[in-house]
């Protein structure tokens, strides 16, 4: 039976393959989430095996940076987590506007890890434009999984994008072949953003 | 190449005891052995039959109750009977130190026998016996006249010997394709049908045909691959020496409701198998039509990795088509270069127009043709030639399908031919096909054609440069 890993493990995992994600933590109060903002805005999330597509169900608040916005926001996770149980709040830095990517990654039963890239957010289920490999992939590998995307020049704007995203499959590539116990991975959405990128949401499963 | 089995003795077998060969014209075993008369073959032939009586003679030859019975080399068993005696059979090919084994009877897993063919599967480690099988139509091998098919011969046409190999999970398709492939004008070299996959697997026959020097195409009809991470190991190696044209059959839907992310339900079963084929260089088709469109021209006709198409016609509206064709598969019109054009004109009348696609006008004879080949073959512009010859027209007939023949075999730049039509155009297609040179119903599966030529021959340059890069290291 396969499970989540907990957000802030696989935030850390990740982080040692060099793969960014955006600055997190868990809150268990409305003020520790203030301190973590310091002013600047941030998001806040409800965390639960329960809950797959949290945009979808009002599971994410953006764009808070007053302590009452934070507070309001913080109330009402924790009245729609009765129903989630057991939930987790995690908070996250703002991200800036971009282009939203996922990168995923499964395992097939006869050729093993497989990585995925398409446009991401809520997009990647409706277009199902997607490209797949077998791991470890090649640079030109990486480089063909962008050039096969219908929406290739959404994703590859620029050659800066294109290098971005081209390093990060291989990076992924890489933490799948030498993470056995992961079976699943979804880093969706990851946003290009001025040059740079985050990953906002990460989901590991554990086989 | 010592981790796959070596079907050698399978092909090109010096004796084969046929295991359920039988008087009775109706059952298997009798059509295997008639079959093995039919097309010639030269080595030993043993019919091996439990009921067989001293002085029982079954086709003419004398029969045994067991293969521990022949008591000499047998390179090759075929095994045809109901599959509660398959077992035993197998056991006593292993004391009889038999060089391999097609187990032709089904009855196994493919019904969920799943144990009985566990047995077997131990039997055939314990004598380290290449089986191939159960449930499959075994081999056939033009050259060595080898053909364990159950099939009487009035039932398919037997195709002409030739370089490409067909390998093939379902003995259906194999058989269809076979049917089909005798009236195609590029000839087999093998056929191996190999059900089940029990011992011997598709990375042990991609493996064989690769390194065979008969095989100069592979086709594959797979409905799964039973070792992933060897079939990998071979495809790299093997897509680097021939090209090998794939098919899959039964595309599943992934299970999205047992998903637990998005990656589970958009990368599934079928992705994965378009990965792997995208990734180390198989040429995918989507349907049989297009399995044997891609081989007639890998067969025959030279690679390139560049694309630029010069489109020549006798008849305007089919060059618009092909025109759109190269243009929806990647491929780009060619652009005559000065001199070619200049020389053209020469030989044109003056209504015809020096840009492409260049139509010649319906009165364009085998002079015509001829003169706008040799032009374009020696025009560093041009890539590859798509000819369309309408054999409708006036000035086509016999000698256009020659000059065609003549550049299509001597110059260096693939070409592909566009002729629709009836009986007419039939017999000239089939003239010039049979000199290797490929014809297409339409623009578009001639382009499609070229296009994975293209993107094939850019596949293999792509590796050859990184094997030469990493000796070098």
């Amino acid at each position: 039976m396969s499970s989540l890993m907990d957000y802030m493990e696989a935030y850390k995992l990740l982080g040692k393959y060099g793969i960014k994600a955006l600055r997190a933590s868990y809150v268990l109060n409305s003020g520790e989430a203030v301190k973590f903002s310091n002013g600047k805005p941030i998001v806040m999330k409800l965390i639960s095996d329960k809950a797959l597509h949290k945009s979808k169900s009002g599971l994410v608040k953006l764009n808070l940076s007053s302590a009452e916005d934070i507070k309001s926001a913080y109330d009402e996770l924790v009245k729609r987590g009765q129903g989630l149980k057991p939930y987790k709040i995690l908070v996250q830095d703002q991200v800036s506007n971009g282009t939203e990517i996922i990168i995923g990654g499964n395992t097939d039963p006869q050729f093993g890890k497989l990585i995925l890239l398409g446009l991401g957010g809520i997009y990647v289920e409706v277009f199902k434009d997607v490209s797949v490999r077998v791991c470890p992939i090649t640079e030109y590998d990486a480089s063909e999984m962008i050039d096969n995307l219908k929406s290739k020049k959404i994703i590859a704007a620029d050659d800066k994008n294109e290098e971005i995203v081209k390093n990060l499959l291989i990076k992924v590539s890489k933490f799948l072949v030498q993470n056995e116990g992961i079976t699943e991975l979804d880093l969706n959405p990851i946003i290009l953003h001025d040059g740079t990128y985050d990953a906002v949401d990460l989901r590991l499963m554990k086989g | 190449m010592g981790k796959y089995y070596n079907l050698d003795n399978m092909l090109k077998p010096k004796s084969v005891a046929i295991i359920g060969a039988s008087q009775n014209p109706e059952k298997v075993g009798h059509i295997i052995m008639q079959n093995y008369f039919n097309v010639g073959y030269s080595g030993d032939i043993y019919p091996v039959n439990a009921s067989a009586l001293k002085d029982t003679s079954i086709l003419g030859k004398k029969a045994f109750k067991s293969v521990l019975d022949i008591k000499r080399q047998i390179d090759l068993a075929v095994i045809a009977i109901p599959a509660k005696f398959v077992l035993q059979a197998l056991e006593e090919c292993g004391k009889a130190k038999v060089k391999s084994v097609i187990i032709v009877s089904s009855g196994f897993s493919e019904v969920g026998d799943a144990a009985l063919q566990d047995k077997l599967v131990e039997v055939a480690k314990r004598y380290e016996l290449p089986v191939l099988g159960p449930n499959c139509l075994g081999v056939m091998d033009l050259r060595s006249r080898v053909d364990t098919m159950f099939l009487p011969t009035f039932k398919i046409d037997k195709p002409s010997i030739g370089g490409v190999s067909f390998a093939s999970q379902s003995g259906a398709v194999g058989s269809t394709v076979l049917d089909l492939i005798s009236h195609e004008n590029f000839g087999l070299s093998k056929f191996i049908s190999y059900g089940n996959a029990m011992v011997i697997d598709e990375a042990d026959i991609l493996n064989y045909l690769g390194h065979d020097p008969d095989t100069k195409v592979i086709i594959f009809y797979i409905e799964g691959v039973k070792r992933g991470k060897k079939f990998i190991e071979v495809a790299k190696e093997v897509t680097k020496l021939k090209p090998v044209i794939i098919i899959k059959g039964g595309i599943t839907p992934a299970g999205s409701s047992a998903a637990h992310s998005h990656t589970a339900s958009l990368a599934g079963s079928y992705a994965a198998y378009e990965a792997v084929f995208e990734q180390y260089g198989f040429i995918q088709a989507k349907s049989l039509d297009e399995m044997l469109y891609y081989a007639k021209i890998f067969v025959a006709q030279p690679l390139t990795t560049k694309k630029r198409v010069a489109i020549i016609t006798n008849g305007g509206g089919v060059g618009v088509l092909a025109a759109d064709s190269l243009y929806l598969n990647g491929l780009d019109m060619a652009e005559l270069s000065d001199e070619a054009k200049k020389a053209l004109r020469k030989v044109m009348p003056p209504i015809v127009n020096m840009s492409m696609p260049m139509d010649m006008a319906g009165d364009a004879d085998d002079k015509r043709f001829g003169a706008a080949i040799d032009v374009l073959s020696k025009d560093p512009e041009v890539d590859a030639l798509m000819i369309i010859s309408l054999f409708q027209t006036p000035g086509a007939d016999s000698r256009v399908a020659s000059t065609i023949i003549k550049y299509g075999t001597e110059i260096n730049k693939p070409i592909v031919v566009v002729s629709p039509g009836g009986s007419y155009a039939e017999v000239h297609n089939n003239m010039m096909e049979s000199s290797g040179v490929p014809v297409y119903p339409s623009p578009e599966d001639a382009a499609k054609a070229l296009a994975a030529l293209v993107k094939y021959a850019k596949y293999k340059q792509r590796n050859e440069k990184v094997g030469k890069a990493a000796k070098k290291k």
